[in-house]
């Protein structure tokens, strides 16, 4: 471990910084469950970083579960650490406290692995940021035997390309098993006296392991790629998505730590199921978590009893991408109903459809508390829905509207996109229109008097993600943007109506770096070394300074997202195997231009090829299941 | 109905848990033990908590209270308070739960130990030999001057170590509440005594006649 006579020792440090911060709760840790272990007998330290603040961090369910997986070894601690809000950050830097996890108050660099969550794309400067304030180099090729193994997981490692430079190790995948794997091999690195590299190349060996080192990248002279080449024998040529083959085979997280200060996700949840069967074609989540598996109904009711014992929170979510789309729906709810109340817990389901949407489900949720309704439609005429894929016809919005109503909802959100492949004018009219609609629904039924209906459109500007059928689209431009916005303002006539969106800036960020490849490391680092991080938070994100920050590299942002990719073209994220293969996404864009819908999977398999991760079907297409 | 006081101590990393936040880890605490507290009636029923003398953001205590209520005629306080012990996290350190005798509205002053570096002796000696001390205190009304000295007419202090120690028992509860830091802010800002090297700890709540609040 190299000496880091820079820094001061933690607690000392924080004795000053924590009465000149908001929100010092944020950096003290001691929450209850928090897991405390004598370093004297621990094998693996694992630091787990979450590359934005405390009350962002403490919402992601992903790390609650593997902060109890890893810490159910005995000789293994998992510990947290966040990015430090910017007053914070800057006591620390004055008073030279480095970066430390909040359990133990040790420095990173007391760690065998960090690892970092890839969440989204405009917390990459955040990563470097954190690896910054710990004195750690920033690039694997400068850290030598001395530094920790730094390795990331997530989302957005299903093209992990634009962050290789500066990770040991990435997952591809799930990572219930694959980092108990990875820590495993650790703790015997570590006993047996291997090297980084030989470490490496037993890791490369783990499924879902991603070693960028182990990889080249070619250029052809227009600058796309030529290939991704493996230039070690222990890398696989594709590195195949990790996955949990049956989810009742790890019992989700029971023990959630309770934050002292309000998180945004500060409540009770389950994971009831993981894929989507719909096949939305701007969705990457739709994609990347396929193939479709469930929880048994009786292993949710007992977890969640189980964490809201343990937590003493009173409010229980069940999350996934599509909780109505998990085939024992009525008797999870069942279940969770028979003890729910009396414990004095209520319950919300965050992503309902619309299509599927019933009197009973409704009931079912009521029953302890009323809150408003949230529908994504994304596109406000059926052409453009049936373009994307969205299965969802105005017939089902407002049979789903007139049941709420009548349930006594009065507000609505409705979630649009703009930007989406093959859009027109009159797509974007459809989105008021589509609100007006809902608004007049509400004043045709009964309706208590003097109490009002509130539509909000929340608008979002759609970003081509990476193993979608859209990631051959390229993205709309600023202007476009804005002139559609105006376009859509100008279209709603009623008070009833209120139109949410942002500034496109952060979305073309978001678009070069979903798209990007080996060739934006540096770009990112230019921009960070100009003062660039918390990219999310509007009031710190500088436009300018991004493009800088490319010019600086020279390298045209506009080639990753404004540029239409070919169908043959060798994408930067073809060398990792999310389980769907890339001719069904030529399949599905093609039929998207056509205009032509796909069936949810779980009524025919469509044949996306994540099937093989399970190796066999993912359904019993012989029984009745929707 | 019965009304039950609990007592706990507030330190450490505790320190630095708000007003708000208190209310929140009491309230899943209190969930977590078990306990068949009263929960209000109304359309989001909740725990009834009450917490009495808010401690500013920092300061350490022994002596924090809150009140809930249960429809146990006499509970066993005992069996409570194993009950919520394990149930509280770190630095929230459980004291004693027994009945309410008092109203919250009855306190009136808390007792204080301050402790400060050795090198601001100087500065409580100035302190002590000024005729008036003008501090400038926010209230929901906004800023309002206030002469220190009519509630600390002098620092009996002691040094302890490398330290500085002495006790204050200023007003508090509903009617006049003087914060210990005022007192250190003014030595911060005319005698250049860093207030994060000083540390306040309340030691005790009070009421009329500086009877013990129950």
């Amino acid at each position: 471990m190299p000496a880091n006579s820079q820094f001061i020792d933690v607690r000392q440090g924080l004795k000053q910084a924590l009465m000149q911060v908001q929100k010092p709760a944020r950096y003290t840790g001691g929450e209850y469950n928090e897991v405390i272990k004598d370093p004297a007998n621990i094998d693996v330290r694992f630091a787990f970083c979450f590359p934005d603040t405390y009350e962002i961090g403490m919402s992601f369910l992903g790390e609650k579960i593997l902060y109890e997986l890893l810490n159910r070894h005995e000789n293994w601690w998992c510990e947290r650490v966040f990015m430090p809000w910017t007053d914070m950050k800057q006591k620390m830097e004055e008073l030279h406290i480095p970066l430390y996890a909040l359990e133990s108050k040790d420095p990173l660099t007391k760690f065998d692995v960090i690892g970092f969550t890839l969440e989204y794309e405009l917390c990459y400067t955040n990563i470097l940021a954190m690896l910054d304030m710990s004195g750690i180099p920033l690039r694997a090729a400068d850290r030598g035997e001395e530094w920790p193994l730094i390795i990331a997981g997530g989302p957005c490692v299903c093209n992990a390309e634009p962050m290789a430079d500066f990770f040991d190790v990435m997952q591809l995948g799930e990572g219930e098993q694959m980092l108990q794997d990875i820590c495993a091999e650790v703790e015997k690195a570590k006993k047996q006296g291997l090297t980084k590299q030989q470490l490496l190349e037993n890791l490369a060996g783990i499924p879902g392991v991603y070693i960028p080192s182990f990889y080249d990248v070619t250029y052809n002279t227009d600058g796309t790629i030529h290939a991704v080449a493996p230039n070690n024998p222990h890398a696989p040529a594709r590195v195949t998505k990790a996955i949990v083959k049956d989810l009742d085979s790890f019992v989700p997280p029971e023990h959630f730590i309770v934050p002292m200060i309000g998180a945004v996700q500060d409540r009770a949840c389950v994971e009831v199921l993981r894929g989507c069967v719909r096949g939305c074609r701007f969705c990457q989540a739709g994609q990347i978590y396929r193939p479709f598996r469930e929880r048994s109904p009786k292993l949710i009711s007992d977890s969640a009893r189980a964490l809201c014992q343990n937590t003493g929170y009173d409010e229980l979510s069940l999350t996934s991408l599509s909780t109505s789309d998990h085939s024992q729906l009525e008797e999870v709810l069942d279940r969770l109903n028979a003890w729910a109340e009396a414990d004095h817990v209520s319950l919300s389901l965050p992503s309902l459809r619309v299509d599927n949407f019933s009197q009973s489900l409704v009931e079912k949720t009521t029953k302890v508390r009323k809150s408003g309704l949230t529908f994504a439609a994304e596109a406000g005429t059926q052409r453009l829905r049936d373009v994307i894929n969205k299965n969802v016809t105005w017939e089902q919005i407002e049979r789903t509207c007139t049941i709420a109503f009548r349930e006594g909802y009065t507000s609505v959100k409705l979630y649009f996109m703009m930007g989406l492949p093959t859009e027109t004018m009159e797509d974007i009219k459809g989105i008021a229109d589509t609100a007006q609609k809902v608004v007049d629904l509400y004043y045709s039924l009964d309706h208590a008097k003097g109490r009002g209906v509130q539509v909000t459109c929340s608008v979002a500007c759609f970003v081509p993600k990476p193993e979608t059928p859209f990631q051959f689209c390229a993205q709309d431009r600023r202007e476009t943007l804005r002139e559609k916005q105006k376009y859509l303002l100008s279209c709603v006539h009623s008070r009833k109506i209120k139109v949410n969106y942002h500034d496109s800036a952060t979305s073309v960020l978001e678009g070069v770096f979903a798209k990007g490849d080996r060739r934006l490391g540096r770009v990112i680092e230019t921009a960070y070394r100009k003062g660039a991080f918390f990219d999310t938070w509007e009031e710190y994100f500088d436009y300018d300074r991004w493009l800088k920050a490319f010019a600086e590299c020279g390298i045209d942002p506009d080639f990753y997202n404004y540029r239409a990719m070919a169908l043959d073209e060798v994408t930067p994220w073809d060398h990792l195997d999310v389980g769907v293969s890339k001719a069904f996404l030529i399949h599905e864009y093609q039929k998207a231009l056509r205009a032509e819908t796909t069936q949810p999977c779980n009524r025919q398999c469509n044949g996306c090829g994540a099937n093989k991760l399970l190796g066999g079907p993912c359904f019993d297409y012989g029984k009745n299941l929707v | 109905m019965t009304t039950v006081r609990i007592w706990f101590e507030k330190r450490g990393m505790a320190a630095y848990i708000s007003l708000l936040d208190l209310q929140r880890v009491m309230h899943r605490a209190l969930k977590r033990s078990g306990l068949p507290v009263w929960y209000t009636r109304g359309f989001n029923p909740h725990i009834y908590l009450a917490f009495s003398c808010p401690l500013a953001l920092g300061q350490e205590s022994l002596c924090e209270s809150c009140e809930v209520k249960t429809e146990e005629e006499s509970p066993d306080y005992n069996a409570w308070a194993d009950a919520l012990r394990p149930a509280l996290p770190e630095g929230l350190r459980l004291v004693r739960v027994g009945p309410a005798v008092m109203k919250m509205g009855k306190i009136e002053a808390a007792g204080y130990r301050l402790t400060v570096p050795a090198s601001a002796a100087a500065a409580l000696d100035a302190y002590n030999s000024a005729g008036s001390v003008q501090v400038e205190k926010k209230t929901k009304s906004g800023k309002k001057q206030l002469e220190l000295k009519t509630w600390i007419p002098c620092v009996d202090y002691r040094v302890e170590g490398e330290n500085l120690v002495f006790e204050l028992t200023l007003p508090a509860g509903d009617q006049v509440n003087i914060n210990p830091a005022l007192l250190l802010t003014w030595l911060e800002q005319n005698h250049n005594v860093p207030a994060w090297q000083c540390h306040v700890l309340r030691t005790g709540l009070f009421a009329a006649d500086h009877q013990a609040f129950a």
